[in-house]
């Protein structure tokens, strides 16, 4: 349930390949033709046929998220999207793993920021059966009391036990500290203090206010028939009933002014992990592309200035890397690496300078021209599954974004110019007003990182929670 | 619990190719196959959906191949693969590759190091440039050696010292095994990483990266005429070399129960228990993985439904088995509740296994994991890069590709008795190793 760090082109990096430029012209990539239907009672549809594996991906969004959790009771949306499938009007929680595992199948769920998320893969030949699990979870839960308290407890334990590792907790003491602990800055998947706060009336009361047809995307790719389908989703979800819910309101916060640092003391620590940043851009930021081309060659592969400088050139780290995340309000912006304890400010010093290199020199022609070769030739692998192009066209849809974000890809890429690139810098990468996040041990590195920002907080890893909270 | 595949990492997680079996209908797609000259063995498989390449070499030399001294050097060698040859040298081979739209990784295993390059189809003979310049004519620059040591020191501290599976896994390992060098981690022990010289690595490419010890697997937009041309051209000139020497040590057959104890400050404890199993080839492997799926996968599985659903003991059990060459152990994990013993799950675990040696699993039960290996067989087939490990995956620990295509037939081969047979063969106390991970409360009292 955790979000791992992304750690692009160093970490986590299985993506390949894509467009060869001599047959650019005759195969731009393309997104396959998919349909969109509005069903009466106010529930999107998006079907897109893709046969050759004998496989279907079903991708649910429903529009509420962690950001609708009530404040003090972080990890709602993530609890009660964990618990659709723990016991249905007609399955147990028992019966209904018994039933998506015999057919080989997988139903998951997950909050993230703007929306919950559920995905279902079944083979072709048991689409009625797998179609059937996925509707009975998501229009038939009870919430049995039991498995409540279960999940609640094991989700405490799991809250606890993801601080064994810093590298999967970085980013929710990132986004707690960037955002003061508000919006974005909540964890999507609470916390030791919050979940216990968490009463089944309020799970309950989530799943009736949020879901509900109007407010909820389905989208089905794979190996069937469009009309056929169409058919069967229609007699499935027709009959669902429920007023749409009002839309969330996200407390919108601008970017940390100034530079602030928080040390998380983890007192057996080797290395310090640390991320800085600021507050980045939406997922409908005119300028997306743009950044896009300028964080590959700064921070989002493995020739890029960040990790040229801070693994290949000096051996510092295993890896060194920056990105964006991009939601429906301005994700946050982050670098992101490791180091041992010794080398700490070593790192970071050479990580300001690679930022500042990149406002004094720019990108420069041959760089351009290597990180729009490489998002080209990498991008049609990321389409290439049904499960991928599932997941793309709900969150399109979600985002209010087209195909166009696939078909005019190239076109956009091959659009930035030097002096685009130039702007996108002066605006979108923050040199002056920083946050600063470390995990590692405090004994060893507090003194020195202390030259990094005036305002300093710190806390211990065992202390609940991931925010300092308002004093 | 399972490891993502990193760049430039070990593999420690299950090869889920090899729990998959084809469809029974138009799976069997042709595979091009040429020996070079020099004993490269070349597979290619054409597929045109996407205008990209996947390309795979996998070397048979790993950590198996090593000696006490100079551990995790195949894994440092790997690292120094991508660090400069005649052609392209230091950075360079990276720079080249994306500025035309590739990307590329590698893991380093206990049997084999295997390298991926994944790219557009205009720059498959770039590719094969690359990989000739490396494998003929790789440099050594002692600068470059030294930096890329630090990389690895903190690629260690980030897998082993920041995550407390690694911890225990590099311990279990290392008392299950006492003669075979599977007890030595892939990553190596630190003090050898700080103490392994130029000339270990020298040694170390001449012995494991002759032609004749790889296998290339090449799927996607290309035709075998091109690759096999391109082999031809860039591959064959390379002359063939003596292989690694046979590993011939054998692991004497453990006649008692051993334990590990690692003890830190951690939220949470830990449990790793890990039995002896044969090599990937051998024919108990099929009914070995339809009883490691009737009792893991899924909240369905017998261990979920005990430990996680009932019992409410455990947050997670899993199980874990690494293709190989020789005999291995499968592994079990098992993240214990806060505040339970982690006895307490060992003893529940061992209940379970006790179940499946006294009475046959169900029907339903069989059924279940004959389907799901079904399905993850799709899963594995429908990428380019999915196939080309796959294919590469049975060539080498299988000793031939086509033994994918009869993976079908072999798992609905397995009958209940043989599921009940390999339980009671293999799940014995006198066959196990324990690993713990016990909660020190502070660092100053994890000090004797």
């Amino acid at each position: 349930m955790n979000r791992e760090i992304v750690m692009r082109g160093v970490l986590a990096l299985t993506v390949m390949s894509a467009v060869g430029a001599s047959r650019a012209q005759a195969q731009r990539l393309q997104i396959p033709a998919h349909e969109k239907t509005v069903l009466k009672n106010g529930l999107t549809v998006l079907l897109l046929e893709k046969h050759g594996v004998p496989l279907i991906n079903v991708a649910g969004i429903v529009k509420a998220g962690a950001v609708a959790d009530p404040t003090g009771q972080e990890g709602l949306a993530a609890t009660a999207a964990d618990l659709l499938r723990k016991g249905t009007k007609t399955r147990t929680a028992q019966q209904f793993a018994a039933d998506i595992d015999f057919i080989g199948g997988f139903f998951d769920t997950s909050a993230a920021e703007d929306y919950t998320s559920l995905s279902a893969e079944f083979l072709a030949k048991d689409q009625g059966r797998g179609l059937e699990l996925f509707a009975d979870a998501l229009l038939h839960p009870t919430f049995p009391k039991e498995e409540v308290e279960k999940l609640l407890a094991q989700s405490v334990d799991e809250a606890k036990g993801v601080k064994d590792s810093p590298r999967q907790v970085m980013l929710e003491y990132y986004d707690g500290y960037l955002y003061g602990g508000k919006g974005y800055g909540r964890p999507t998947d609470g916390d030791e203090i919050t979940l216990k706060r968490i009463q089944r009336d309020a799970i309950v009361k989530f799943y009736e206010t949020n879901y509900t047809p109007a407010n909820t995307i389905i989208a089905v790719a794979g190996d069937f028939n469009a009309e056929g389908m169409k058919k069967k989703i229609e007699e499935i979800f027709g009959g669902w009933a429920g007023k749409a819910a009002a839309a969330e309101k996200i407390e919108a916060t601008g970017p940390v002014k100034g530079k602030r640092l928080l040390l998380v003391d983890k007192p057996d620590a080797t290395q310090t992990f640390f991320s800085i940043g600021n507050v980045g851009i939406a997922a409908n930021d005119p300028d997306r592309v743009a950044v896009r081309v300028v964080n590959t060659v700064f921070g989002a592969r493995f020739t890029s200035m960040l990790n040229e400088a801070l693994r290949v050139e000096s051996g510092l780290t295993y890896g060194a890397s920056s990105f964006f995340l991009q939601w429906k309000e301005p994700g946050p912006f982050a670098i992101l690496s490791f180091t041992k304890n010794e080398t700490t400010t070593q790192a970071i010093d050479m990580a300001l300078e690679v930022l500042k290199k990149l406002h004094t020199d720019g990108v420069n022609a041959a760089q351009l021209a290597s990180a729009k070769s490489y998002i080209k030739g990498q991008f049609p692998p990321s389409i290439e599954t049904s499960a991928q192009l599932a997941q793309l066209i709900a969150s399109h849809e979600f985002y209010g974004l087209n195909d166009d974000e696939v078909n005019q890809l190239e076109a956009r890429v091959d659009a930035v110019t030097p002096e685009i690139a130039k702007q996108v810098i002066a605006k979108h990468f923050p040199q002056e007003n920083l946050v600063f996040v470390l995990i590692g041990k405090a004994s060893e590195i507090a003194p020195a990182v202390k030259k990094y920002a005036e305002k300093q907080d710190t806390r211990a890893i065992t202390a609940p929670g991931y925010w300092p909270g308002e004093k | 619990m399972k490891t993502g595949r990193m760049r430039r990492t070990v593999w420690m997680a299950v090869c889920a190719a090899l729990l998959t079996p084809p469809a029974l209908r138009g799976q069997e797609f042709p595979v091009a196959t040429k020996t070079l000259k020099n004993g490269m063995k070349v597979l290619v498989q054409s597929d045109h959906s996407i205008p990209n390449v996947a390309l795979y070499i996998f070397y048979r030399i790993g950590s198996r191949n090593e000696r006490p001294g100079t551990t995790g050097i195949s894994h440092f060698f790997e690292h120094m693969m991508f660090n400069g040859a005649k052609k392209y040298g230091p950075g360079e081979l990276d720079k080249v590759m994306e500025a035309n739209g590739g990307s590329n990784n590698a893991y380093t295993a206990r049997d084999v190091t295997v390298y991926q390059d994944w790219f557009p189809r205009s720059a498959t003979e770039l590719i094969f440039d690359i990989e000739a310049d490396r494998i003929r004519d790789l440099s050594f620059d002692p600068k470059k050696i030294e930096s890329e040591r630090g990389v690895v020191a903190s690629e260690r501290r980030t897998r082993i010292d920041a995550s407390n599976e690694g911890l225990l896994d590099e311990q279990l390992w290392a008392t299950a095994f006492i003669a075979h060098p599977y007890q030595w981690p892939v990553l190596g022990w630190m003090s050898d990483i700080e103490h392994w010289t130029i000339e270990d690595l020298k040694r170390q490419f001449e012995m494991g990266y002759a032609p004749n010890n790889a296998t290339m697997v090449v799927v996607g937009d290309v035709t075998p005429d091109e690759i096999f041309a391109f082999c031809e051209k860039y591959i064959e000139p390379i002359p063939q070399h003596a292989p690694p020497p046979p590993v011939t040590t054998v692991e004497p057959e453990q006649q008692g129960e051993r334990r590990a104890v690692v003890r830190k400050p951690a939220e949470l404890p830990l449990l790793m228990i890990a039995y002896h199993v044969p090599q990937t080839n051998n024919p108990d492997f099929y009914a070995l993985n339809v009883l490691q799926t009737i009792l893991f996968h899924g909240e369905s599985s017998r261990m979920y439904q005990r430990l996680v659903d009932k019992d409410q003991i455990a947050l997670a059990v899993d199980s874990e088995s690494e293709t190989a060459l020789d005999p291995t152990v499968n592994v079990i994990v098992a993240q214990p509740k806060e505040g339970v013993d982690p006895q307490k799950v060992e003893t529940t675990i061992y209940e379970e296994l006790e179940r499946a040696k006294k009475a046959a699993v169900s029907d339903v039960e069989l059924q279940k994991a004959k389907n799901i290996r079904l399905a993850e067989f799709y899963r594995q087939m429908r990428t380019i890069s999915g196939r080309a490990n796959t294919i590469g995956t049975y060539e080498v620990f299988f000793g031939d590709y086509r033994r994918l295509f009869d993976a079908a037939k072999n798992y609905n081969g397995v009958t209940k008795e043989d599921v009940q047979r390999v339980a009671t063969k293999y799940f014995g106390a006198n066959n196990r190793t324990v690993a713990t991970l016990a909660l020190e409360k502070s660092v100053e009292n994890a000090k004797p």
